[in-house]
């Protein structure tokens, strides 16, 4: 069921960012919106959990964008591991810093697609729009990053507390029939 | 023998190393592991129901709402229409003598290209590359490598296919390059994408007579665009005197960010030169 949960969020998110948002006049160069998705997955989910994900969204974001292969899987894979670290000292119910988080997490894939364009790709020039882009996808992500997270963690909310009463209401019709 | 966080940092570097190699081999090429197609498939059929929902939702909106500006642009496109006719006209005569003056010189006749229309589903979900994704695949006898194109000129080439949708590289993508002719001066160069509207115009020598408002067409060396397909016009010219090549901005015909409908050139006419290698 929770990975039902996983498989349509991230459905959504990607139609929202591939069909949806480019053709909206403020929107279309908005910030990767799985970015809050992984930070969710670092500061909620346990590492085995959430790395299956994230080579998967990895995998298909590669696969789904004109990106050498491979990039997504980069930036989706430190990310998780900084969140993983960061958690051992940040405090994450934080509002403002969870904003700052995520905003972090935009710059650093955007340092790394960057970096990926111009150091190992065939220009060596910075795209002309570069800064701009990356600013904008900075506000962006610190403006509306915590909502996505509080999203996440209450829809994980009510699928366990849904589990909860599926499994004892499961555990009491055994009980009762044993009688 | 060694600490913990020596261990550590030791990891950190050789996974960056691997990750920077593997990269830079990646982005050097488009590698097709095969797989990859399953990804396109799972998620591009969403991507096909969502558009066609807009579309929908939008062709409403236009068709019946819209009525008011509708008996304006009548009148205007009236204007415009007469106006077509005489130029009609005019280009007709023009076309006859040419196809006179081919036959005259014994030129071969310019063979029309099988092309399949393709709807636009997708575009790239990063800010940073420019593809889009089209309903048509493999089953429809799509393979990479081949050209899409518009009414206006070059859109771009396929990267990818799986049974049913397709990936298309544009021409603005920094990872595009396209072989290049000034339609008046046969400057010769590469169009390369620089992710903004324009790209850029490289390798043209300093000697050769390039202006601003210059047609650039497709030369047709490179084995994957149609030799006389329009790219764009020449927006910005510089010439620097210790450089051996101009600076030479072009603006595409093709408007990127209205693109729904592509045609994929199913059988390129290529060069020569290409086709011998």
């Amino acid at each position: 069921m929770i990975y039902c949960f996983y498989m349509g969020a991230c459905l959504i998110l990607v139609i929202l960012q591939t069909t949806i948002f480019p053709y909206l006049p403020l929107l279309d160069r908005c910030y990767d919106l799985l970015i809050p998705f992984i930070i969710y997955l670092g500061f909620f989910r346990s590492i085995r959990e959430g790395l299956f994900l994230v080579l998967f969204l990895g995998f298909i974001m590669d696969n789904l964008s004109g990106s050498p292969f491979g990039l997504y899987l980069t930036s989706y894979c430190w990310l998780f591991i900084g969140i993983k670290w960061a958690t051992t000292f940040v405090q994450v119910g934080n509002r403002l810093l969870q904003s700052l988080v995520v905003a972090s997490g935009v710059l650093l894939q955007n340092l790394i697609f960057i970096g990926a364009l111009t150091f190992v790709g065939p220009n060596l020039k910075l795209p002309t729009e570069a800064g701009s882009t990356v600013v904008i996808q900075i506000l962006w992500a610190f403006a509306t990053g915590p909502v996505f997270l509080v999203f996440f963690r209450y829809i994980q909310r009510r699928l366990d507390d849904l589990m909860k009463e599926i499994v004892s209401g499961r555990t009491n019709f055994s009980l009762s029939s044993r009688r | 023998m060694f600490s913990k966080k020596m261990v550590l940092i030791v990891g950190v570097i050789v996974l960056i190393t691997v990750n920077i190699i593997v990269l830079s081999a990646t982005t050097k090429s488009y590698p097709d592991f095969g797989f990859g197609h399953l990804a396109l498939s799972f998620v591009a059929p969403f991507q096909e129901f969502v558009t066609r929902c807009i579309r929908f939702a939008r062709g409403i909106w236009e068709d019946y709402f819209f009525l008011v500006s509708v008996s304006q642009e009548n009148q205007h496109l009236k204007k415009s229409l007469n106006h077509v006719i005489q130029k009609n006209n005019q280009w007709q005569e023009t076309e006859l003598a040419n196809l006179r003056l081919r036959s005259l010189l014994n030129f071969q006749k310019a063979i029309t290209n099988r092309v399949l229309a393709a709807e636009v589903i997708g575009k790239d979900p990063s800010a940073w590359f420019k593809t889009i994704i089209i309903d048509k695949g493999k089953a429809d006898g799509l393979k990479r490598w081949l050209p899409a194109v518009v009414a206006q000129g070059i859109a771009g080439q396929i990267i990818g296919t799986s049974n049913h949708y397709s990936k298309v590289m544009l021409i603005i993508d920094r990872n595009s390059a396209v072989d290049a002719l000034v339609q008046r001066s046969r400057a010769r160069g590469i169009i390369k994408g620089t992710l903004a509207d324009q790209c850029r115009f490289e390798y043209v020598l300093q000697k050769h007579d390039v202006r601003i408002g210059d047609i650039v067409v497709a030369s047709g060396f490179d084995g994957v665009y149609p030799k006389g397909l329009r790219i764009g016009w020449v927006s910005d010219v510089i010439k620097r005197d210790a450089e051996i090549f101009q600076e030479i901005t072009v603006t595409p015909y093709v408007d990127f960010e209205k693109l729904e409908e592509v045609l994929i050139v199913l059988n390129p006419q290529q060069h020569e030169f290409a086709s011998q290698q």
